[in-house]
This record gives structure tokens, C-alpha cells and sequence, in this order.
């Protein structure tokens, strides 16, 4: 067995209530490596297309496997390396679900025993699955079942566990519901918190103390203070350090990139002053938090105390939630910003779906599709925090407006009428993350061909048109503008390639990983795995995973049809640093289907899947291909 | 071949730009940043310190030409010609960071302080530059 990996999976029938150990498949290791690269491959083995009935498996069903993985880094002193990644057929979007994690519980997992848990099955009563150094076992959740997230953190951290959990969103299958870990770290996209409670498996916990063996400590310890010193010297990394992921409010001053009021407007400078790094840093910031091995330290503490927005000391929203409850709904408010951050944590909701969806319903109310009589009274006013609250306690619930809400945006403008497509703003069903393609518009083709529907996270295309990475030994620079559509297709296939890698199958962070070279990134797989991969293998090794899961879309029904942008972001924006600058979709489509090797059904085509060495999987998934 | 040919002339022209700020709106963003910069350019060798910390009385901030014992808050160090295509609005700041084709050095929330005074000062350059009788800079 490879070096780096604990060798073994565990494997779980919630409907038998069976725990087996699977041992790892090497020759899928040098594949598909680890992260969310190997858990497609195992979850591929789950898919079954369709023929005269829908494809399976069922998002909330029993068959649908939940799967956690980590990658051969993880664990090692290697700094920004330790993420993990969750997978399941997403009940949001009904393709591929992935949703990578930051905090302890990767590492811990591995310290326990095992490179990653695979779900199956549905449990008669809620139950938790506890694995204490190397022994595994289902555990009664009676009690915990209906507990908020901090409340079931509360419970095992004190005995040494690393906790991943559902809030009663999940429970309560909200089509957007998290899995939260440690409070603050959170698998948010695509839904796969229901994926969980749909099964009654309320909470993972793991301990353990086993080390990480690698083949070549002497080369990552090089790695390790290589990287180190050039994070001193970086300023991305210091920015990172002093105002988390908050400087890209800020930034937008220049790049336009924050959406405003549902993505309507361009400019806001006194919000984006309010809501942005300096003022939160003056007004919220009480502690800065950071992930196992990472020096990084982006995550924000905060505490609030004055009524009504009291928030416990605890984990301070970050980017995504600032603009999903600040700029999206023209909210200046730090402090409410911060509750409903934690609100969305406790109840485990995904800040990006949920803010989306809310700022959905506020534009939709505005223009008379609802009214008082649906929202229960509730005015829907930009900017008003307490009625986006009580929409998010709704949803939480499925009370009220949230019943449909807890649907997502896409499946509640589906009762609305035609008119709720004009401000739609999602992909594949998914909410867009605030980032827009207006200003960068290789970030549109990004959240086009993201592998679980919007996503600025499916490569490093969004880094490098903000300008934050330069890896020119992988492929990614920025470009000479981000308000262009040519050679944008280029661009993203080369930071796909790279990020399906870096983030995916390594499951490094993009922020600390944003320093490091190819040439470091494969030594330090080789180092610690004892593979000899090269820098061409490995960009190879990011297709063939982006590949494997475009062929599982495939046979879930998706084609090149579902490959679009929401109208609003091909409308250019009347002000702003963007102002007038409209991404060619079809320009930047047509090229990346070229460079992609994808047929005219968006499936891959055969020689590109025999290079890849996909030709058995992709037989099953999409037979005749 | 370098844009400027010495250092009077990044002196005219980016040290100009600062100057002709102090008639523009763009002079309050500047004077609430209150925070001190100073550039060092390279071909040629120039320096230029903005000073928001400690205006002279009357003044939005006191521009600095060459060496001064105003003390900066941050610094930030480039070649003359990526200052100018900067001043342009042709390089991204972040971008050009990262391959360190700029330097900046001191507290990252004053550095970000400075970010509502870049975006006005695009539209401002190429329309000094015409107003001094140099168009063959803006392209």
C-alpha cells in the first residue's frame, strides 16, 4: 500500500446497520489519487443510469451513497493540505454533489483509522456513527435528533472528538441543508446535510492516534519550509491572515465582482465599505481561528452583544455569507450579518444557497409574484435583516414561505410563473456563489461546466481572473484582463485541470495552496505517497476526475443544454467597475466543448475516455458512448 | 524602452496625477484614507509620497517628490512603467502582486484603505495626461 493513506475505507448499510472495512484500491489511487478524484470513482460504482425510469440513485433515498474522503496529504505537516471532501448524488441539483471542508475532522479521520466512510442505506431511528481509534460503531441519536449543530458540537468536543453534524435543516430535508463541522467548518453546497438526514445519520465523530506514515519525511519537512517563507513574504497570505476572505469585498471597489440586490446593480461603495474587511475587523472581530496545519489562520471569531443581533463568541461569517445576507439584500449591517451566519451554522443551511434563495424571494416579492398572504404578513424590504431572519427560521423549520423556500430558488420560481426565470440566478438548480461573471468572465464558463452546477470552486479559473494565483508550472496565470471572453476557454481548462488536483483530489486549500508550485505540489505527492507521478501526469489525473464526473451527470440526464449561465449575468450592469461588460457565453462554450473533447451531447468522447483510461466505468455509465 | 525617461517625468506625469487630485473629488477618498504612502519606482529611479497622515494646513495631503522624512504607512515598490500602466487601469493590482511585479509592504488595513482611491484615479490619468499635452502615453 501506498504511503500516506490509512489503507482502508469504512463502508456503512445504515439499512442493515453492518460496518465493514474495504480496503483501498491502489491501482485507483494512481487514478484518481484521493479526495473528491477517488470518491467519484466510488461513488460511480452506485450510478445507474437511466433506461425507461429515472436514473438512480435517488438523492434522498436509501441507495444514494454519502461519501467522505480524504487525500494522501492529509495529516502530514504539509500546511494547507489537510481538507476533506463530501460527496452524494445532490438532492439540490440532482447531479453530482461535492462539498470540500476545511478544520480537523480530515486528519482526525485518518488518526482514526480510516482514508474515508462510504453511506448507504437509510437508518430506521436516528443514529450517530462514532469511530474511536480504529473501531467503528452506529450509536443511538435519539437524543440528539432535532439538537442545532453547536448543541451536538457541545456534546462530544469536551471528550476529544472531531464532530461533522446536520442541523435540524437536514432533518428536515432542506434541499440545501449543510454538514457542519466544529461549528464554523462547513460542507454548505448541494445539499448533502439532507443526504444525511434523509438516512437519520445525524453526526459522524472521530478520534484517534495513529500517524500518517509518508515515504520521504526529509523532502516534505524542504516542501514544508519552503512553502512557510513564501507565505511571509506573501501578500495574499497576510491579507488572507488580517481580513479573511472579507478583502474581496473591499477589492470589488476595483473588480465589481460583489453582487448587489440580487445581482442588479454594480456599485455600492458605502456597503461594500460597511460591510468589507476594515469594519469588520473594527467592529466584529474578536479572535482568528485556523485549520489543522495551516498558518494561515483566514477563519474570523466574532461576538456580538448587543440586542437583537446577539451572537455567542464563536466563527464570524466569511466572504460568501458577508455579500449572501449584506450586499445581495443591500443589508450594512455587520452585526445581523453575523446572527443569521449563525443561524444558517446551527440549523445547518448553506449561507450561499440560502442567502440566494432569500435574496430570490425578496426581488420576487418586489415585484408583486408574492405578496403578504404568502410570506404570512412578512414585508420583504432590501436591506430589512429581521424579515431575511425570520425567511431563514421558515426555512429552517419548512414553516410557512420556507416549505417552498427549503426547496431552493430554482424549484420555488418554478411555482411563480415565467417571469421568476428573469431573476433566477442559478446553475444545474444550484445558487450561484457571489462572484460575478460580469467582472470576470471566466468565472461564467466556470459556473457553466462546474461539475456539481455553480461553483467558483470546480478549478482555479476564479483565482486566477482575480489575479490571486500564479502557478505558471500548472498552467494558471492571470489573464491580461478578466473582462474578456477570449481565451478564457483555454485559461479554465488549464485551471481545471490544476484545481481538480490541487482541491479536489489533494484537497488542499485554494487559499494557503494558492503559494505553492506544481513542481512542490507533485513532489510533495510523490514524498508522501512514494508515487512518481510527473506535473503532466498529475494535470492528467485533474481531466480524467473531471471527466469520470461529467460522464456520472451524464447518467444522471444532464447534457449540454444544462450548460448555462442565468440571463441576468448576460445583462450587462449600468454601473460599476463591470458596468457594460457582458460575458460571450457562447463564445467561451463553444471553445471549452473543443478542448474538452465533449460530444454534442456534452458526454466525453470515446478517445478522450480511452486516454483516460475511463473506457469500463464510462461503458456502465453511459453505455453506447 | 522605459515610458518615462527620467525621473522628472514620472515626477510630471504620476506625481502630476496626485497633484492634479487635489481639485477632484477624488481628494477626500484620499484625505480620509489618512494613511502616508510612499512609492519607489524603478527605471528610473524615483520616489513619491503621498501623505494623508499629516496634510499641511489647508490640504487634503502633502505630495513628497525624491526623499522625505515623511514617514510611510506602507510602500510600495515597482518599476516606473508598471506604475503607469497601473495609473492606466491596465494592470490587476492583485495579479500584479502575486508575480511581484509589485511590492507593498506595511499593514494590510491600510493597504486596503487605499482601494477606493485607485478605481477614480483610472479615469483620472489618461485625462491628465491629455491635459499636460502628453496623449502619446495613453494608449
Amino acid at each position: 500500500m501506498a504511503k500516506g493513506y490509512t489503507g482502508r475505507l469504512l463502508r456503512v448499510d445504515l439499512s442493515a446497520g453492518r460496518l465493514e472495512d474495504v480496503p483501498l484500491n491502489e491501482k485507483w489511487l494512481r487514478l484518481f489519487i484521493g479526495g473528491s478524484g477517488l470518491a467519484a470513482r466510488h461513488f460511480a460504482e452506485a450510478v445507474r443510469p437511466a433506461s425507461g425510469g429515472p436514473a438512480r440513485p435517488d438523492p434522498l433515498g436509501p441507495d444514494n451513497e454519502l461519501i467522505i474522503m480524504t487525500g494522501p496529504v492529509a495529516g502530514t505537516v504539509l500546511p494547507s493540505a489537510s481538507r476533506f471532501n463530501i460527496v452524494a448524488r445532490s438532492p439540490l441539483s440532482g447531479i453530482w454533489g461535492e462539498s470540500s471542508v476545511g478544520g480537523f475532522f480530515g486528519p482526525h479521520l485518518k488518526f482514526a483509522g480510516y482514508d474515508g466512510v462510504i453511506v448507504t442505506g437509510a437508518a430506521e431511528r436516528p443514529v450517530y456513527l462514532a469511530i474511536d481509534d480504529g473501531r467503528a460503531e452506529l450509536r443511538d441519536a435519539s437524543e440528539l435528533w432535532g439538537l442545532d449543530t453547536y448543541q451536538v458540537h457541545a456534546r462530544f468536543a469536551p471528550d476529544g472528538w472531531r464532530v461533522l453534524a446536520i442541523g435540524p435543516a437536514g432533518e428536515r430535508l432542506v434541499r440545501f441543508a449543510s454538514i457542519v463541522h466544529d461549528r464554523g467548518h462547513v460542507a454548505g453546497r448541494g445539499g448533502l446535510g439532507a443526504v444525511m438526514g434523509s438516512k437519520k445519520l445525524k453526526a459522524v465523530v472521530v478520534r484517534g492516534r495513529r500517524e500518517v506514515a509518508v515515504a520521504d519525511r526529509e523532502t516534505i519537512d524542504r516542501i514544508r519550509r519552503q512553502v512557510l517563507e513564501r507565505g511571509k513574504e506573501s501578500l495574499t497570505i497576510s491579507t488572507f491572515r488580517e481580513v479573511g476572505t472579507l478583502s474581496a469585498i473591499e477589492l470589488s471597489l476595483m473588480t465589481g465582482d460583489v453582487p448587489v440586490k440580487n445581482w442588479r446593480e454594480g456599485s455600492w461603495e458605502e456597503g461594500l465599505q460597511a460591510l468589507g474587511g476594515n469594519n469588520y475587523n473594527d467592529t466584529l472581530l474578536t479572535g482568528r481561528k485556523t485549520c489543522f496545519g495551516c498558518p494561515v489562520s483566514c477563519k474570523r471569531v466574532v461576538r456580538v452583544d448587543a440586542q437583537p443581533y446577539v451572537v455567542e463568541q464563536g466563527p464570524g461569517p466569511e466572504y460568501e455569507t458577508v455579500a449572501a445576507f449584506g450586499t445581495m439584500l443591500q443589508n450594512t449591517d455587520l452585526r445581523s450579518v453575523a446572527k443569521l451566519n449563525e443561524l444558517c451554522n446551527r440549523q445547518g443551511l448553506d449561507t450561499i444557497s440560502c442567502g440566494g434563495t432569500v435574496a430570490f424571494a425578496f426581488e420576487a416579492y418586489e415585484r408583486g409574484l408574492i405578496g403578504p398572504a404568502d410570506t404570512g404578513g412578512l414585508a420583504l424590504s432590501w436591506g430589512d435583516a429581521g424579515a431575511a431572519g425570520k425567511l431563514v427560521e421558515q426555512i429552517a423549520r419548512r414553516e410557512g414561505l420556507g416549505k417552498l423556500l427549503g426547496e431552493g430558488s430554482e424549484r420555488f420560481a418554478a411555482t411563480l410563473g415565467s417571469d421568476a426565470q428573469e431573476f433566477l440566478m442559478t446553475v444545474k438548480g444550484v445558487e450561484a456563489p457571489f462572484h460575478d461573471p460580469r467582472a470576470m468572465h471566466g468565472v461564467a464558463l466556470q459556473y457553466a461546466t462546474a461539475d456539481r452546477g455553480a461553483s467558483h470552486l470546480s478549478g482555479l479559473t476564479y483565482y486566477a481572473e482575480l489575479g490571486a494565483v500564479y502557478i505558471p508550472d500548472l498552467g494558471v496565470e492571470p489573464p491580461e484582463s478578466a473582462q474578456t471572453s477570449a481565451g478564457k476557454a483555454a485559461l479554465h481548462v488549464r485551471a481545471q485541470d490544476a484545481g481538480q488536483v490541487l482541491g479536489g483530489a489533494l484537497a488542499f486549500c485554494y487559499v494557503g495552496g494558492s503559494i505553492i508550485t506544481g513542481e512542490e505540489l507533485v513532489a510533495a505527492l510523490n514524498a508522501v505517497t512514494g508515487f512518481e507521478f510527473t506535473i503532466a501526469e498529475l494535470l492528467t489525473a485533474g481531466r480524467r476526475i473531471w471527466t469520470l464526473k461529467r460522464l456520472i451527470n451524464s447518467a444522471f440526464g444532464m447534457t449540454r443544454a444544462d450548460d448555462r449561465v442565468p440571463r441576468r449575468f448576460l445583462e450587462p450592469l449600468a454601473d460599476g467597475p463591470a458596468a457594460g461588460s457582458v460575458p460571450d457565453i457562447e463564445l467561451m462554450l463553444k471553445e471549452y466543448y473543443e478542448l474538452m473533447k465533449l460530444d454534442e451531447a456534452g458526454r466525453p468522447v470515446r478517445s478522450e475516455v480511452g486516454r483516460l483510461g475511463l473506457s469500463e466505468v464510462a461503458e456502465r455509465l453511459c453505455p453506447g458512448l | 524602452m522605459a515610458v518615462f525617461k527620467d525621473a522628472s517625468e514620472v515626477y510630471e506625469c504620476i506625481g502630476g496625477l496626485f497633484r492634479r487630485a487635489m481639485t477632484d473629488p477624488l481628494s477626500q477618498k484620499v484625505a480620509d484614507s489618512k494613511i502616508a504612502v510612499r512609492f519607489n519606482y524603478s527605471e528610473p529611479d524615483s520616489a513619491i509620497t503621498v501623505d494623508a497622515k499629516n496634510p499641511p494646513p489647508g490640504q487634503p495631503y502633502a505630495i513628497y517628490e525624491g526623499e522625505t522624512s515623511a514617514k510611510p504607512d506602507v510602500v510600495m515598490t515597482m518599476k516606473a512603467d508598471i506604475a503607469h500602466q497601473f495609473w492606466l487601469g491596465k494592470v490587476n493590482l492583485v495579479a500584479a502582486l502575486a508575480k511581484g511585479q509589485m511590492k507593498a509592504v506595511g499593514p494590510i488595513q491600510s493597504i486596503i484603505k487605499l482601494i477606493p482611491v485607485i478605481k477614480p484615479a483610472f479615469e483620472l490619468y489618461p485625462q491628465y495626461l491629455k491635459e499636460i499635452g502628453r496623449s502619446d502615453l495613453v494608449q
